[in-house]
């Protein structure tokens, strides 16, 4: 298997490739004011199709390295490539538009504007884009996450599961390059966050929807076709094809959870 | 994290600062009113002159409406001088004095008249100086009718001393004196024997007032014993700082003066304040839904809710409160500058203003917050969660249908300058501007909702994402969108309504002053005290004249029945002779104003059928000094706005207005050159004379002055209250920028989308603005210069629509700026 820093740099080279990985960090550090190294030089591929879960203890670094990842915010030194587009070096205008084309998130509070219908919602991203939506396909999205009859609906009227479902709707809308989810189903009940992963699992297996997701369930990460472990701010375990227990036990052994 | 913790209190801050602000001004505001209105009731001129009598005694200067409160008669009603005698014999008495005042000028060696004082009252008889507070002379008393004593001032500027001669205006007559004596004590004014003084007073048995001096030590029990003496009689017994009013009877008048205009500001200002207080803390309450909202899930009561909701918006009233207090104090000394009473009346000072502010805006905060929480206090604690983060769906019905309401009953209000051509008119169009303000504010939600939405459904389908969210968040926001235009457009009401009412009414004024007045000269003798009787034939005698008449003006009461009730208030009056035809022109639409000989009046026409005063028939009115007459009505006169509603005969009027009436002769002439040359002339070598236009023309009236000053104050007010009201609101935006960021909009989106809705906001903020000011301004406009639309300075419009579209885009782009330059997975941490 070809290193990271290898892949990137054919990667650039060939730049924008609809083929190359959906994700590419390169040595990436994020510091904080005070001196916190909340991501201290970590390299990351994420192949197009991929399902990646990535685990750690708390305060290890992984909701900043799924800023980073999706151009919400700025590393302070090293790269950040999205589908081709070296996201890092841009502009805070020229960085959404490009995470508007390429990136979708699902975050634990759901991130629905108030004021805005569900269908509103989820065809948001479009309209910001200046991009006719695909109707068939919004509508298939709607049908698979099931709020086809909630579509009038403001996001206050849904129960935490729809809304969720509304997010990741929106966040499918625009086809994007990849999906982030950082802990998704945090705010939801074990049945209804199980009901979503599976929504998710299956969006991955349906439409090869490359998908980055943060979760603190080891069952969850398990659905994933790789899993990262994190430790201050740094990448310390890949597991291919990973297990519940595998995870779990990882977990422990790092005095997270 | 410090700077994220401050960021996340910013926007709580930002409404903290709107509700500081609002009640710092009002505290201002109410507070000087209070100021005006306390003197009104309560301030006194200092005794002065008489600071010496431990006791006057005059006449009850005070007409006593039933039910309300008393009006000030700034004519002397005089007393019975045998009262001298009968105070002088009781016990404890040193002195019993009876006083008298009439106008008197001394002349320097040049023939000019030497200005110390007021020269009407400035004449007075030598027993005075024994009410003088110390009295040392050089030389003697006068001891004869050709001898003077002068006050110390006055002998200086005239350079004269003891035993020189000196030529002295009294009662408009002149002649020489001999100075028997210079009297050291501030005030004493000019003074003859006795007898003289009666004489040149014109009184005969009567006196102005008296003045009773107690022997050391019993100036209690002198009192005490006077009241006794005159228990029943109707005079007044003034001790202390009371004395001032029986000193000087114009004082109890200008104080009503103070009083109504303190009323008349009372009603705009408590408007104004109440809109801004209830705009600034429904921000502030919606500032802490959110924690509201938590609070009322973690088991809070509907009633402790609301408490919590008013108690960060008191504290911060509270805060406001000394700086905005004191500031009332200084606020009321600049407008009593703008001299609507005379200088020498002075303010009063109490806490009670402060306390009566403080009381009341505490009382508003409370009842506007508590009024703003009701909703979500009320509503099940699942929902007040669900609902925190968005408003409710469905504006309130009932707030619209009372906006609806106000706005409807304001129309009907706008009515009034047809019915009444006056300033109450006026004033219908001004509280219909602000009536209609705040109908627009309540029912603006669901008026701003259904606009949207039919501008939302008639959207392009390519329309830039911008402008549909502009449009969505509108309808989304109908509350906070209605409540800064209703904000904003009540700002437009109140400089439209509330200046071009004033400007109209005073253009209609002046306007029929100037028709009715064909004379071009006015002549008078301010310095004089008295227009000297020989002014008037000399005039007439001129070559060019065409006509030359005496016109003075008086207070009169005309008590009436109003709506059912009894009504009076102090009206000023012209007091005319049968000739004034010749020099005014009323407009006389009924007999002749050449009939105002004996006990008769001309009305104006407005008032004949309110008031029973149809030509012949008898009316009853309260001279200025408090008579009571019946006058025959000998003309109707159709230019009551300018001119009065009533003008009385010279003879009905004579008598009451003290012992010369001051009055100025008009004249027109044929407009030649000789006319004018031949008046000067004549100005020039009489003393004291002084040519001028006729009033009309004559600078800002008062009224006018503080009306302007209070628009100016009241708009500062509002504007600062509006845009804090603004940033507080749009800081608050910052949570929903966030989630329309992380949903990929740019920050050139967002800024884009937020000045599409200033734009919005500007304006729909001037449409409103503009539709409430039409109708009253078109009917103000019917009613007072037939035409339908006002009068006043053509730049207010593009002033107050540059202002509100500034203002709008001002307090929208500087937050949103701030809100933009945190990342967006920074956003994401604050608490929605
Ligand atoms: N805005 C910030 N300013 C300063 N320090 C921050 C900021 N955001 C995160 N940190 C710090 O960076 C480190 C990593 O935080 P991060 O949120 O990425 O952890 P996490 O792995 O997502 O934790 P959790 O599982 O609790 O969500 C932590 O030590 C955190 O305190
Ligand atoms: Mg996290």
């Amino acid at each position: 298997m070809p290193s990271p820093a290898r892949l990137l740099r054919r990667h650039v080279e060939h730049r924008p490739s609809p083929d190359g990985p959906a994700v590419v960090l390169e040595e990436v550090v994020k510091t904080y004011g005070g001196g916190v190294r909340a991501l201290d030089g970590v390299s990351l591929v994420v192949p197009r199709g991929s399902f990646l879960s990535v685990m750690g203890p708390s305060g290890s670094g992984k909701s900043t390295l799924m800023h980073c990842a999706a151009g919400l915010d700025t590393p302070t030194s090293g790269r950040v490539v999205i589908a081709g587009h070296q996201i890092s070096a841009e502009n805070e205008n020229r960085r959404t538009e490009l995470r508007r084309e390429h990136v979708g998130f699902v975050f634990q509070s759901y991130n629905l504007v108030p004021s805005l219908s569900v269908a509103d919602n989820i065809t948001l991203p479009l309209r910001l884009a200046g991009r006719q939506p695909d109707e068939a396909w919004v509508r298939t999205l709607v049908e698979r996450v099931g709020l086809t009859a909630r579509l009038g609906h403001r996001p206050a009227e849904l129960s935490g599961g729809q809304q969720q479902r509304a997010a990741l709707a929106r966040a499918l809308a625009p086809r994007p390059a990849v999906v982030f989810a950082d802990e998704p189903t945090g705010a939801l009940d074990l049945r209804t966050a199980r009901e979503v992963l599976g929504l998710l699992r299956d969006l991955v297996g349906e439409f090869g929807q490359t998908v980055v997701m943060v979760t603190h369930d080891p069952a969850a990460a398990a659905l994933a076709h790789r899993a990262l472990v994190m430790a201050d701010g740094q990448v310390v375990a890949t597991l291919d094809a990973p297990t519940a227990a595998d995870l779990a036990g990882r977990l422990v052994a790092l005095g997270g959870e | 994290m410090l700077s994220l913790s401050i960021g996340m209190a910013r926007h709580r801050v930002a409404a903290l600062i709107a509700v500081f602000c609002a009640v710092l001004g009002g505290a201002a505001l109410v507070t000087a009113t209070g100021v005006l209105a306390e003197s009104g009731l309560r301030s006194h001129l200092p005794a002065g002159r008489l600071a010496g009598a431990d006791v006057l005694v005059s006449a009850d200067q005070t007409y006593h409406p039933p039910e309300d409160l008393p009006i000030g008669l700034p004519e002397r009603r005089p007393v019975p001088a045998e009262l001298v005698g009968r105070l002088g014999r009781l016990p404890g008495v040193a002195a019993a004095v009876g006083d008298v005042s009439f106008p008197a000028a001394v002349l320097d060696a040049g023939g000019t008249p030497v200005s110390v004082g007021h020269p009407r009252t400035a004449g007075h008889g030598w027993s005075s100086t024994r009410l003088l507070d110390r009295v040392e002379v050089d030389g003697q008393a006068p001891g004869g009718p050709g001898e003077v004593a002068l006050d110390e001032a006055t002998a200086a500027a005239a350079g004269v001393r003891p035993g020189d001669e000196v030529r002295v205006v009294v009662a408009g007559r002149t002649s020489a004196f001999r100075v028997a004596g210079v009297v050291r004590a501030p005030g004493a004014g000019i003074l003859v024997t006795d007898p003289t003084a009666a004489r040149l007073a014109g009184r005969d048995g009567t006196v102005d007032l008296v003045g009773v001096r107690a022997e050391p030590g019993a100036a209690g029990s002198v009192a005490a014993a006077v009241r006794a003496e005159l228990r029943d009689s109707g005079l007044v017994v003034a001790t202390g700082a009371d004395r001032g009013d029986a000193a000087e009877p114009g004082a109890a008048a200008d104080r009503s003066v103070l009083l109504v205009l303190a009323g008349s500001l009372a009603g705009v200002i408590l408007l104004v304040v109440g809109f801004a207080i209830a705009g600034a803390v429904a921000v502030s309450v919606a500032a802490q839904r959110r924690e509201l909202a938590l609070m009322r899930a973690v088991g809070a009561t509907p009633a402790q809710i609301r408490r919590l909701a008013a108690g960060q918006a008191t504290v911060a009233a509270i805060a406001a409160l000394p700086p905005g207090l004191g500031l009332g104090y200084l606020l009321a000394r600049q407008f009593r500058r703008l001299d609507v009473v005379p200088p020498e009346l002075p303010l009063t000072m109490s806490p009670l203003p402060a306390a009566a502010a403080a009381l009341l805006l505490v009382v508003a905060v409370q009842g506007a917050a508590r009024g703003a929480a009701w909703r979500a206090s009320r509503l099940p604690a699942t929902e007040a969660v669900a609902e925190s983060r968005t408003e409710s769906r469905t504006p309130s019905r009932a707030r619209a249908a009372v906006g609806l309401a106000l706005i409807v009953a304001a129309t009907v209000l706008a009515a009034a300058p047809l019915l009444l051509r006056s300033a109450f008119g006026v004033a219908g169009t001004q509280v219909a501007g602000m009536l209609g303000g705040i109908g627009l504010a309540l029912a603006g939600p669901l008026l701003a909702r259904w606009v949207a939405a039919v501008v939302a459904g008639r959207l392009p389908a390519r329309v830039a994402a911008p402008t549909w969210l502009a449009v969505a968040n509108v309808r989304g926001y109908s509350q906070r969108f209605a409540g800064n235009a209703g904000a904003l457009a009540m700002g437009v009401v109140f400089v439209l309504t509330y200046s071009l009412a004033q400007t109209t009414l005073l253009a209609a004024t002046s306007g029929e002053r100037q028709a009715g007045t064909p004379a071009q000269h006015s002549i008078d003798a301010p310095a004089l005290g008295a227009l000297p009787a020989d002014v008037l034939p000399a005039v007439r005698a001129l070559p060019g004249i065409r006509a030359a008449a005496p016109v003075g003006s008086t207070t009169v009461l005309w008590p009436h029945r109003e709506l059912g009730d009894e009504a009076v208030d102090a009206q000023e009056a012209l007091v005319l002779d049968p000739d004034a035809a010749g020099v005014l022109d009323l407009g006389v639409r009924d007999g002749s104003l050449a009939g105002l000989t004996g006990a008769t009046v001309a009305v104006a026409e407005d008032v004949v059928r309110s008031r029973g005063a149809a030509l012949g028939s008898s009316v009853r009115l309260i001279l200025g000094d408090g008579t009571p007459v019946d006058a025959r009505v000998a003309a109707v006169y159709g230019r009551g706005l300018g001119f009065g509603p009533v003008a009385i005969s010279a003879d009905l009027a004579a008598g009451h207005l003290g012992p010369a009436p001051d009055r100025s002769v008009l004249v027109r002439t044929d407009g030649s050159p000789e006319a004018d040359r031949g008046l000067n002339e004549l100005a020039a070598t009489r003393p004291g004379l002084a040519i001028s236009t006729p009033d009309g023309s004559a600078g800002v009236p008062p009224e006018l002055r503080i009306n302007l000053a209070i628009v100016v104050v009241l708009l500062g007010f509002l504007l600062l209250s509006i845009a804090t009201k603004l940033v507080a609101a749009t800081t608050q935006r910052r949570t929903e920028i966030a989630a329309l960021r992380l949903t990929g909009a740019t920050p050139r989106q967002i800024q884009a989308m937020t000045r599409r809705e200033a734009g919005l906001l500007a304006g729909a903020a001037l449409l409103g603005g503009l539709v409430l000011s039409a109708v009253p301004l078109i009917l103000v406009g019917i009613g007072f210069l037939d035409r339908p639309w006002p009068a006043g300075p053509v730049w207010l419009l593009p002033a107050a629509a540059v202002a509100v579209v500034v203002t709008a885009f001002a307090t929208t782009e500087l937050p949103v700026r701030r809100a933009l330059r945190i990342p967006p997975a920074a956003a994401l941490l604050s608490p929605q």
